[in-house]
């Protein structure tokens, strides 16, 4: 256990030093803020008499919007941007991590202990996912806290978009890992991980590109579909459990997190085989 | 007793390229075995293969075939890497940690109890002479301290075996042989400690035993002592020679310019067997010559390397 932990205490220091952690951080820190102390609710016998932002009443029908709406409403936004802004900026800070740890005289070290190199990739991978993970409660859940206590509306199935956020995370951040441990190319593994989830959001609209394909080309579009990870086709599905309306699909969900596993499997088995 | 290091049939060939179609023989059948409590140096000028030896020692590396053991574990099993201590000869410390912290981090990972680990740093740190620097970033040491604060990183789970590769790089004479001494106390102590160093004169001072690699393979082992003698050739220091001495005896020797004392001289002498040697020696000591000291002759281990590693000239 204690190798494990050395490692994850060493994932957290080196994400720390990354400044843009610090800046998703402090960016967290505002938004709650903002929530906090910008977004002024009149709550009158259980119901949203007024609302005000910055102390400016928002254009837009705010009359007739229910209190839940507007708790709903205002998750739905935080778990979408979370989702996509949020995933997207820890995949920019996180993804030099898997390249350091390879850099010459440091693996070298590391794999002079007696730590097993699938235990090692393991930790290091393990620093990441809780480290995003404590930035995501942090935000997510803070939100989460602050809108209830201002409503009193405990909307508990939001909190499931936070497990959302940090598992789709840690889906891309196989494909980062994937390519960290095979090319040691920063920009590489960036490159293919904002690739994916780029190509993820067309995939989504396989119902309404499926009919414009021939055969092949929507055969291939099938292949594609159930192969890659639907990064944006998750996101709705965060969206939803925000707004506390049932999912219809989980399969996206089950395909982005099969493809994940088959991304960190491949990413420990060329680690088993490398020299360094 | 079971030897520290034992390598068989040891070969590495390194693949690279679109298709892996280009080879490298880093290794070609090596067979290696190190004693425990040894002080063993290995030797060889750049590309001969020793680096990528230690790597596959140490698990770093695969083998392509042979088999690697350490203490009679497997070299890739990470167990056999308990008992031991490791310096890279290019090692990248994080360099926002402290020297206390980058070693309790590396103590962690080595399986180093907290307790042992609250009492060991300080004095590793003292061994080292870094205690004054204790609490510093690692990003603000120079190059010798790095390599001292290396060297007590490797030193953390009190190794049985310890390997360093180049430990005096870029450290200055005082520290050089503050380091030279550290080895002579661990080996004292009974660590088995295995060198990788182009500084010959200081793999001289310090180990026993020296293996010399050459383009992948183990040209020459054996003690240091028995790999720089020439060949029945002798120092010979003793009081001046009589002109009564006969001619065959006096032919046998040369002067050597430089003498311990001014009443000795000392000769260099070529005899071909022990019988000869005798034979010269009873016919010094028949003419009132007193000897002082007979001892073969050695070269330095640079010259003995050079020799080894140096292609025949045209």
């Amino acid at each position: 256990m204690q190798p494990t932990l050395g490692l994850i205490y060493l994932t957290f220091r080196e994400l720390w030093t990354k400044k843009i952690v610090l800046g998703l951080f402090i960016i967290s820190s505002l938004i709650l803020m903002m929530v906090a102390f910008a977004l002024n609710l009149d709550v009158v016998d259980g119901s949203l008499a007024g609302l005000r932002l910055f102390g400016q009443t928002p254009d837009g029908p705010v009359e007739g919007l229910s209190l839940e709406q507007l708790v709903f409403g205002i998750e739905s936004a935080v778990a979408g941007a979370t989702y996509w802004i949020g995933i997207l900026l820890a995949l920019f800070a996180t993804a030099p991590l898997s390249v350091s740890l390879l850099e010459r005289g440091h693996i070298d070290l590391l794999l002079s202990k007696p730590i097993g190199r699938t235990p090692l990739l393991l930790s290091h991978i393990a620093g990441v996912w809780v480290a995003v993970s404590v930035l995501a409660l942090y935000l997510m859940g803070g939100v989460w806290l602050i809108l209830s206590i201002k409503t009193g509306v405990w909307h508990l199935p939001f909190l499931l978009s936070i497990g959302l956020v940090v598992l789709m995370f840690g889906v891309m951040y196989g494909v980062v890992a994937l390519m960290g441990v095979w090319t040691e190319s920063t920009a590489l593994a960036l490159i293919v991980s904002y690739g994916l989830i780029f190509a993820s959001i067309v995939l989504a609209a396989s119902d309404a590109i499926l009919d414009t394909l021939g055969m092949v080309g929507s055969t291939a579009f099938v292949a594609l579909y159930h192969i890659m990870p639907n990064f944006a086709e998750v996101s709705g599905l965060a969206a939803r459990l925000a707004r506390a309306e049932s999912a219809t699909d989980w399969y996206p969900l089950f395909s982005a997190v099969a493809f994940g596993a088959v991304a960190y499997g491949l990413a420990l088995w060329i680690f088993n085989r490398r020299d360094f | 007793m079971s030897a520290a290091i034992a390598v068989d049939g040891l070969c590495k060939t390194y693949r690279s390229g679109l298709f892996r179609n280009k080879t490298v023989e880093a290794l070609r059948g090596i067979d290696l075995t190190v004693g425990r409590g040894h002080v063993f140096g290995l030797l060889g000028p750049n590309g001969a293969g020793k680096t990528t030896l230690v790597k596959i020692l140490l698990g770093i590396v695969h083998p392509t075939a042979g088999d690697a053991h350490l203490f009679d574990v497997p070299a890739t099993r990470a167990e056999a890497r308990t008992r031991v201590g490791y310096l890279p000869e290019k090692h990248t410390f994080p360099g926002l940690l402290t020297a206390t912290q980058m070693l309790d981090l590396y103590g962690r990972m080595g399986r180093v109890s907290t307790a042992e680990r609250a009492t060991r740093i300080p004095e590793l740190l003292e061994k080292v002479g870094l205690s004054a620097q204790a609490d510093r970033k690692i990003n603000t040491f120079s190059k010798g301290m790095l390599q001292r604060v290396g060297i007590a990183q490797a030193l953390l789970n009190n190794p049985d075996l310890l390997f360093l590769d180049e430990p005096t790089d870029g450290v200055d004479p005082v520290g050089r042989r503050d380091i030279r001494d550290l080895l002579v106390w661990l080996r004292d102590e009974g660590t088995t400690i295995f060198i990788n160093s182009h500084l010959l004169s200081e793999v001289e001072k310090v180990c026993g035993e020296v293996a010399i690699m050459n383009e992948g393979e183990l040209v020459r082992q054996g003690g240091i002592g028995q790999l720089t003698s020439v060949e029945r050739e002798y120092r010979i220091t003793c009081t001046p020679l009589p002109d009564s001495l006969p001619g065959a005896a006096a032919s046998q020797m040369m002067r050597v310019d430089e003498a311990p004392a001014p009443e000795l001289e000392q000769w260099r002498v070529a005899a071909e067997t022990r019988t000869d040697l005798n034979a010269l020696l009873d016919t010094l000591r028949s003419h009132n010559v007193e000897l002082e000291a007979v001892e073969p002759v050695r070269r330095s281990l640079e010259d003995y390397f050079i020799d080894v590693v140096s292609p025949p000239s045209a």
